[in-house]
């Protein structure tokens, strides 16, 4: 199938729990304490403990290679974190081809909480094999 | 002086010194309990590192203590990746990072500090596989 913009990819929905966020923490080696412990969280401000915005990185992350396979390379990731998202609630990873030139691609993609919020917004590029 | 304005003044002295590089190897086992982490189960990722796994295997210092004096809290504002080469399991890569802008906002919640990150990723041919350009906030 040909790649040309407006193009939707297909959803990735997570369901990230506090134990995620535990094995997330080990895995990358972030033990800042708003992400596990909740009384911690809840003394700086926070609702409760919430996702590592690196997390949220890694599922968009996903959302792009399952979607590109091995039709190319990644060239470039790019993420903002607008708001912060916790844990037992599910998570909705989204994109579309923003633009095609040649073999570039651009893609949007974001995440969003169940209110529809895009918390996580980013874009991606990438490079088709010839 | 305040004591914030201090602590700036502190940080910014630091802006564009590499600090000290940190080499770790692409283990099969780290990629796995990251992949599993992440919830990942491309079977891609038993032979080379997911987008995000760099973050993981050099970790530089990303909450620098003497910011802490600043507010009460991290968030992390962004990341953007360049990639230049793949990254493969067996790999030993050296990560260098440092402190490329500090600079402090009024946002609508207060006054909020930034710190940019920038770390680069060389693996054991000398060649660069990836830059990481990060904001770190403290609020």
């Amino acid at each position: 199938m040909s790649i040309e913009a407006g193009q939707e990819i297909a959803d990735l929905v997570k369901h990230p729990t506090t134990r995620q966020l535990v094995q997330y923490a080990g895995a990358q080696g972030d033990f800042y304490e708003i992400h596990y412990d909740q009384p911690y969280a809840q003394s700086v401000g926070l609702p409760g403990v919430i996702l590592h915005g690196l997390l949220k990185a890694a599922f968009l992350g996903q959302l792009v290679t399952d979607w590109l396979g091995d039709r190319g390379t990644l060239k470039t990731f790019e993420v903002t974190y607008r708001g912060i998202d916790t844990p037992a609630h599910p998570y909705v990873c989204r994109g579309r081809v923003r633009r095609v030139e040649g073999l570039d691609v651009e893609l949007e993609v974001w995440g969003q909480n169940p209110d529809g919020q895009r918390t996580t917004v980013g874009t991606a590029t990438v490079r088709l094999h010839a | 002086m305040s004591a914030t304005t201090a602590v700036i003044d502190r940080l910014r002295t630091r802006i564009g010194v590499d600090g000290q590089p940190v080499t770790a190897t692409v283990e099969a086992g780290h990629v796995r309990r990251f992949a599993a982490a992440i919830g990942d189960p491309n079977p891609r990722w038993t032979k080379e590192a997911p987008p995000t796994f760099l973050v993981a295997l050099a970790p530089v210092s990303l909450h620098l203590e003497e910011a802490e004096e600043y507010g009460k809290g991290w968030l992390n504002g962004g990341n953007r990746f360049e990639y230049f080469a793949p990254v493969v399991i067996g790999d030993r890569i050296t990560a260098t990072g440092r402190v490329a802008d500090v600079y402090e906002k009024s946002g609508s919640s207060g006054d909020l500090l930034f710190i940019i990150f920038e770390t680069a990723y060389v693996n054991q041919d000398g060649a660069v596989v990836a830059k990481l350009r990060g904001t770190m906030i403290r609020r």
